[in-house]
């Protein structure tokens, strides 16, 4: 059964360490002017923001080679393979910040290319940081994997739209998918966690 | 019987769950439930069989999902459906049977967030009505719609392409609001504008949770609402998923619904034939009480409605070219992102409305309009005021838009009337009336009333409500006739009192000829709004004019606590302290105050060091001898890694307002140093390190071409050859469209063999670029400006 999780923007404290990395900052970067404008974007993004998530278990088996099996689909992949290895299940996540989002950096791009970079990289982190919240119940009481998403390694996207059906993420998060399987709203994550 | 007859006569009961009982009957999962209507039709007219004897007078056809995106077979699923539902209401054979054409989302997101564009569905929806038609259904139910826009699209298809009655209902989740941020209030502007015969609520969540909105809906709309929750929120229980309502909770909190004033009761997911029985049970003897007309003034965005007549509302006039320069020169260029910018800051401001006007000459003003309205609805959630005399214009820009908008404007001359008020019947809309017609303005204020009375009638002849109406009386300059500015505030008055409406006023003209036209301007506003005025259009840059508006609502018992007038306060307190906090800000560096202006990234220094400058050097030298070497300067500590990207950002965005000085003194043809194109690669949506390319080359003075994202590479080349461009930067992110970088790469090696391709992005190496032929691999924006730099400069 799928299960919702839904947190506001002051329940998630987005990791400022990991936003700087994306800007290709040091964490001890220091300069009182940036300091002030990621200070406003964060506001912003913390306005804005409303993480919703679903998860949902699906058996897993391994067939010949590479073969994956999942209650919602099946295909080949040896990274993916590598990382369920000894489990007996998966439990896959769909997490959004949401719709707002988008339109908060659309308005960046048209005053601030400088805010627009902080506001996305904030978003990145934001949206990890839920990730790590969901990551954190799945896993609580037993033994699981480091999370996976498909396009990493020899997966191909293609696979997003069953695992989206799967988790009915149009309906419960507002998840859709253009034709090269990219995801709006912008900022949303999709996973596989391999339970032993 | 026709179900209009007994629409808001009488409570309506629909259907419930549909998904859950076909499960139960053996619906896999990922299998389409509309599959059914032809593979398991008795199943189909057994379940609508079902909820006709529990009490459903309103069954839906098992279509929600049947539109051309999903079904290649759409009329044979459609027809079946239809049989499958008249074969149930002929068995049941009771004569409250309607049929409702069901209708879901797409399952696509719409442009500019998402990838379908609005006209094409319209189009979809459009041809599931015209094949639905065919078959007679009595209404059509747009249903568990989470977005504003496709709601309207949707509605829009159903009204163009069939005379029945449409329900619309809408999902939202527990912050009452939609999926893409429709609150209760701007959906009711919305859909009665569209001209929607019911409206509601359904799916997502239970009876008990939705009571609150429904209560919302009841009070703003004069339409009757409907209502059809979800049996609860899903839980699992023995390893099966059950919603947490039984039938007797749904149904005792149905009643309390129906006495909230719903008018149609019905059931979403997990409910079934035994949940609307009991509906039926608890809430027949309830008396009915019809929904009434309700009078509030509403225009709305994509988020929210603005009432207008309860507290004074402004209207930003900035998005507008009489009198700017700049901003004309912004349309000729098509710089949509310059009046985007111009939207952002008035709201930014706390105006409540943007008036938008494009119009000029020489400029097609129907597609800079829709292009403007379209960017702006999406980055503002502020509702826009249509500004035109073209109804083309006006009829484009009305079909796209994301919510109820303000028209600008009808007058009393027939001519104009007979062009506007029809748009506003089909798409919905607020109309500003303004009291001239073929005689001109009459100079009293009893003339003015009269031409008010003319429109407001011509808009009940198409059904428009005087709701709709808000009558602009004119405020014309006090310097030609100083009786002007008596006589409109007269006026605003007597239209108010002897016929009820709403005003509106462009205040800003009162003082046209006249010094000091600040102080004019503000003091009028005061006055204006003590005579009643309810909205004005005008300049929220102005100090003075906020300040005005800010004391009145504060003196006027409008403010509690005086809160607003305090934040506002504190702002200007704030603004003042950061202009001088910059003004000192020194360097021990020896540089000129534009160089180090740039360096340091202070924008509003470069652009005043610009001017001055400018005063007694040539554009070029500004260019070439203190922006091009202030840029190296933060280059090259960007390269050795001494300065980061936020601040080679900063100082890029300060050199940008330094060009905007040299350019306002050099036609464009003359400030380029060379022309070239930059895109993101087609499949990829991210593009901020191909922004970031094209503000540093500007910045180098190079004429940048930005074709955006998701660039075919047809139409590089395409471009390439119109333009005549010898440099393209392409960009990618993600693995999966480095072969679109490829095709790309190839086909200008191909059509262009001339030019030269730079390219970047995450996931590309040096190797990557070598192997698909590009001329260069920049790993970061400084080295893409460094590889133009000596291509134009002949040394590559």
């Amino acid at each position: 059964m799928i299960k919702l999780i839904t947190c506001t923007g002051d329940e998630i404290c987005v990791n400022k360490d990991e936003a700087y990395r994306y800007m290709g900052l040091c964490r001890d970067y220091s300069n009182a002017e940036f300091e002030r404008i990621y200070g406003e974007c964060l506001g912003e993004y913390r306005k804005n923001v409303f993480y919703k998530g679903v998860y949902r278990e699906s058996s897993l088996s391994f067939g010949e080679g590479d073969e994956l099996f999942f209650d919602f689909c099946s295909f080949k992949s040896h990274a993916l393979k590598k990382n369920l290895e000894g489990c007996s299940s998966v439990v896959v996540f769909a997490a959004t910040a949401g719709i707002n989002i988008d339109r908060m950096l659309l308005k960046y791009r048209a005053l601030s290319l400088l805010k627009l970079m902080t506001a996305d990289c904030i978003a990145s982190s934001g949206i990890e940081c839920f990730c790590d919240r969901i990551n954190g119940i799945i896993s609580e009481g037993r033994e699981t994997k480091p999370r996976f998403s498909l396009g990493y390694g020899d997966t191909e996207l293609k696979y997003q739209s069953d695992l989206l059906r799967f988790l009915d993420a149009e309906k419960t998060l507002g998840i859709t998918l253009n034709e090269f399987m990219m995801m709006t709203p912008k900022k949303s994550v999709t996973a596989f966690i391999g339970v032993k | 019987m026709n179900i209009k007859e007994l629409l808001n006569k009488e409570r309506l009961y629909s259907d419930g769950g549909f998904g859950t009982l076909l499960q139960a009957r053996g619906l896999r999962g990922g299998e389409k439930p509309e599959e059914w209507n032809i593979t398991r039709p008795d199943d189909i007219t057994a379940i609508h069989l079902e909820y006709l004897n529990a009490g459903s007078d309103i069954i839906s056809a098992n279509t929600f999902g049947a539109n051309c995106l999903k079904f290649d077979n759409l009329e044979e699923i459609i027809s079946a459906a239809f049989a499958n539902a008249k074969r149930a209401v002929e068995l049941c054979g009771k004569e409250r049977g309607f049929i409702a054409f069901d209708m879901g989302p797409t399952g696509k997101l719409l442009e500019p967030l998402g990838d379908l564009p609005f006209e094409k569905a319209v189009e979809v929806f459009a041809q599931t009505v015209r094949i639905a038609e065919k078959y007679s259904p009595d209404l059509y139910i747009v249903e568990t719609m989470n977005d504003s826009y496709e709601t309207k699209a949707a509605v829009l298809a159903v009204k163009e392409n069939s005379d029945k009655p449409v329900f619309v209902s809408n999902v939202y989740d527990e912050s009452r609001k939609l999926m893409t941020g429709a609150s209760p209030k701007a959906m009711i502007a919305l859909l009665e504008g569209l001209g929607a015969d019911a409206i509601g609520i359904n799916c997502s969540l239970g009876p008990r949770q939705m009571v609150d909105i429904v209560k919302e809906y009841v009070k703003y709309s004069s339409l009757p609402v409907m209502v059809c929750p979800n049996a609860g929120l899903p839980v699992n229980t023995d390893g099966k998923t059950v919603f947490d309502v039984d039938s007797e909770e749904f149904s005792d909190c149905m009643a309390e619904i129906a006495k909230a004033g719903a008018a149609i009761l019905g059931g979403c997911c997990g409910t079934t034939p035994e949940y609307i029985r009991k509906t039926v049970e608890k809430t027949s003897d309830i008396p009915f009480a019809p929904a009434e007309k309700k009078d509030y003034t509403f225009v709305s965005s994509y988020t929210h409605a603005v009432e207008i007549g309860n507290t004074p509302v402004l209207i930003g006039e900035r998005i507008n070219p009489t009198g700017k320069p700049k901003f004309k020169q912004a349309l000729r260029e098509g710089n949509i992102s310059y009046i985007i910018n111009e939207g952002v800051m008035q709201e930014e401001k706390g105006v409540h409305i943007l008036d938008v006007n494009v119009g000029l000459p020489e400029i097609d003003e129907d597609a800079m309009l829709v292009s403007c309205i379209r960017e702006l609805q999406t980055v503002s959630s502020l509702p826009l005021q249509i500004d035109t005399v073209k109804p083309s214009a006006m009829e484009k820009a009305m079909r796209i838009y994301n919510g109820k908008p303000l028209i600008n404007s009808v007058n009393g001359k027939q001519e104009s009337m007979d062009a506007v008020l029809p748009l506003v019947k089909k798409y919905g809309g607020t109309v500003i009336a303004l009291t001239i017609d073929e005689d001109g303005i009459p100079d009293t204020a009893e003339g003015r009333v009269a031409i008010a009375e003319r429109i407001i009638a011509e808009c009940a002849k198409y059904g428009i409500d005087k709701k709709d109406v808000i009558v602009d009386p004119l405020a014309m300059t006090v310097s030609s006739d100083n009786r002007s500015g008596s006589i409109t505030l007269r006026s605003v008055r007597q239209i108010k009192e002897k016929l009820g409406v709403k005003t509106s006023l462009g205040v800003s003209n009162i003082s046209f000829g006249l010094p000091s036209r600040e102080t004019v301007n503000s003091h009028f506003l005061t006055m204006a709004f003590t005579s009643g005025l309810d909205c004005a259009i005008m300049n929220p840059y102005s100090a003075a004019m906020m300040e005005s508006y800010y004391a009145f609502k504060a003196l006027s018992g409008q403010d509690e606590n005086c809160a607003e007038y305090i934040s506002f306060a504190s702002s200007l307190k704030k603004e003042a302290v950061t202009v001088s906090a910059s003004a000192v800000q020194k360097d021990s560096e020896d540089m000129h105050p534009l160089i180090r202006a740039i360096v340091k990234g202070m924008k509003d220094e470069a652009l005043k060091n610009a001017k001055e400058l400018l005063l007694n050097e040539k554009p070029l030298t500004v260019i070439n001898e203190y922006i091009v070497p202030a840029l190296d300067k933060v280059g090259k500590r960007f390269e050795e890694k001494t300065m980061y990207l936020p601040q080679l950002l900063m100082s890029a965005e300060a050199a940008s307002r330094a060009f905007e000085a040299v350019k306002e003194l050099v036609s464009a043809s003359d400030s380029g140093k060379g022309k070239i194109i930059v895109a993101t690669v087609k499949g990829d949506i991210h593009d901020i390190g191909k922004n970031i390319v094209r503000v540093l080359l500007e910045n180098y003075g190079y004429d940048v071409i930005d074709m955006g994202k998701d660039v075919s590479p047809e139409a590089i080349v395409e471009k390439v050859k119109a333009e005549q461009v010898t440099l393209v930067g392409l960009s990618a992110l993600m693995t999966t469209t480095t072969d679109a970088m490829r095709e790309t790469v190839s086909l200008l090696k191909r059509e262009c063999p001339d030019v030269s391709v730079m390219v970047g992005g995450a996931v590309l190496t040096k190797e990557y670029a070598d192997m698909i032929g590009a001329s260069y691999y920049a790993k970061d924006a400084m080295e893409g400006v460094r590889f133009a730099e000596r291509l134009f400069g002949g040394k590559e």
